[in-house]
């Protein structure tokens, strides 16, 4: 299997995930004007007040938003690495 | 651009509910505030009876080799999903991989790969809501996929095995497949009483805009899987 190869390959998405996640968004301006035109309707996305995640939205307590996307990239990578080894062991046992 | 044409035929309420929609439905991940309970307890069943079945029959002890491309696959998806293109206007289009995992794994193996990352985008990042989890499962996990698998098959077994034919099948079901499953988020935002706006409102605006930014979903996905037919056949498990 190419397995490896592909890890590099998410590595590198991870690393230029914030160009499109921060940069081009605050670019083109992605909060608006649709934010804008849920408030005026009414509509309330109550995300922000039952919020339990110190990572909301991919950021980092402490780092700026770049960064904290990327961090956030590795975090969320390294658990799924996590729970698949976690599975393929416990599997393997049972085989 | 979107929003012009649409000033012509709607007053703005509609404008405005419509626009909403567009901008949570592209990014497909439901937050918390827009189904109510029944929906949210319902799809929650669906979701956890299917993926139950799904654990039990894809004999995940048997099938190690697959359960290692699933972790691969679901960590590819989850940094894919973060290369998040914005567009002028407001909205936003990424990258889903349901029928891509269907494609690849299986129906079984694939909807269990975009539960894991559906359900670590939302315990861990809040990237859709824990009372929407239910139905963001269902919608990216279970009927992206099969649809994005069934496609697949159909074409394969219509047109035969070769790599420009798998670009077609995956091209289609990775289309139908993210189309679909934006109409499912807008029957069920549409039939929840919270939710401003009916299905006459939002299945056809989710249906229409998920039918068109799908287009590039089928492109990468017929793409990255008649790649690796010609580079690694072997990985694409529902061709076993």
């Amino acid at each position: 299997m190419l397995l490896k190869k592909h890890w590099i390959l998410i590595i590198l998405l991870i690393l230029i995930s914030p160009l499109f996640g921060v940069v081009l968004a605050d670019m083109v301006g992605y909060h608006e004007p649709l934010d804008v035109a849920a408030e005026k309707l009414g509509l309330k996305d109550i995300s922000d007040e039952i919020n339990w995640s110190p990572f909301y939205d991919y950021s980092v307590p402490g780092l700026d938003p770049i960064t904290g996307y990327i961090v956030s990239g590795f975090i969320g990578v390294g658990i799924i690495y996590l729970i698949g080894s976690l599975i393929q062991r416990i599997a393997g046992k049972k085989r | 651009m979107f929003y012009v044409n649409f000033t012509n035929f709607v007053n703005d309420k509609y404008l405005y509910g419509a626009l909403f929609i567009v901008k949570r439905g592209t990014s497909m991940h439901i937050p918390d505030g827009y189904l109510d309970s029944t929906w949210s307890i319902a799809t929650y069943i669906v979701s956890a009876t299917y993926i139950g079945y799904a654990i039990k029959k894809a004999e995940i002890t048997k099938n190690l080799e697959r359960l290692s491309l699933l972790t691969v696959l679901a960590a590819g998806i989850f940094a894919a999903q973060m290369l998040n293109w914005p567009l002028p206007g407001g909205t936003s289009l990424h990258f889903v991989g349901g029928a891509l995992a269907g494609i690849l794994l299986g129906p079984l193996f694939g909807s269990l790969t975009l539960a894991l990352v559906v359900t670590i985008q939302c315990l861990v990042f809040h990237d859709g809501g824990i009372t929407a989890l239910g139905a963001n499962i269902l919608n990216m996990a279970i009927i992206d996929v099969l649809v994005g698998y069934t496609m697949y098959k159909i074409v394969l077994k219509a047109l035969g095995p070769s790599t420009k034919t798998r670009f077609i099948g995956g091209f289609i079901g990775g289309w139908l497949g993210i189309t679909l499953a934006g109409i499912a988020c807008g029957v069920e935002i549409g039939l929840s009483p919270s939710f401003p706006y009916g299905v006459y409102i939002t299945v056809p605006v989710m249906g229409l805009w998920h039918l068109a930014l799908g287009v590039i979903e089928g492109i990468i996905t017929g793409m990255v899987v008649s790649y690796l037919s010609m580079k690694n056949p072997d990985i694409i498990f529902s061709e076993r």
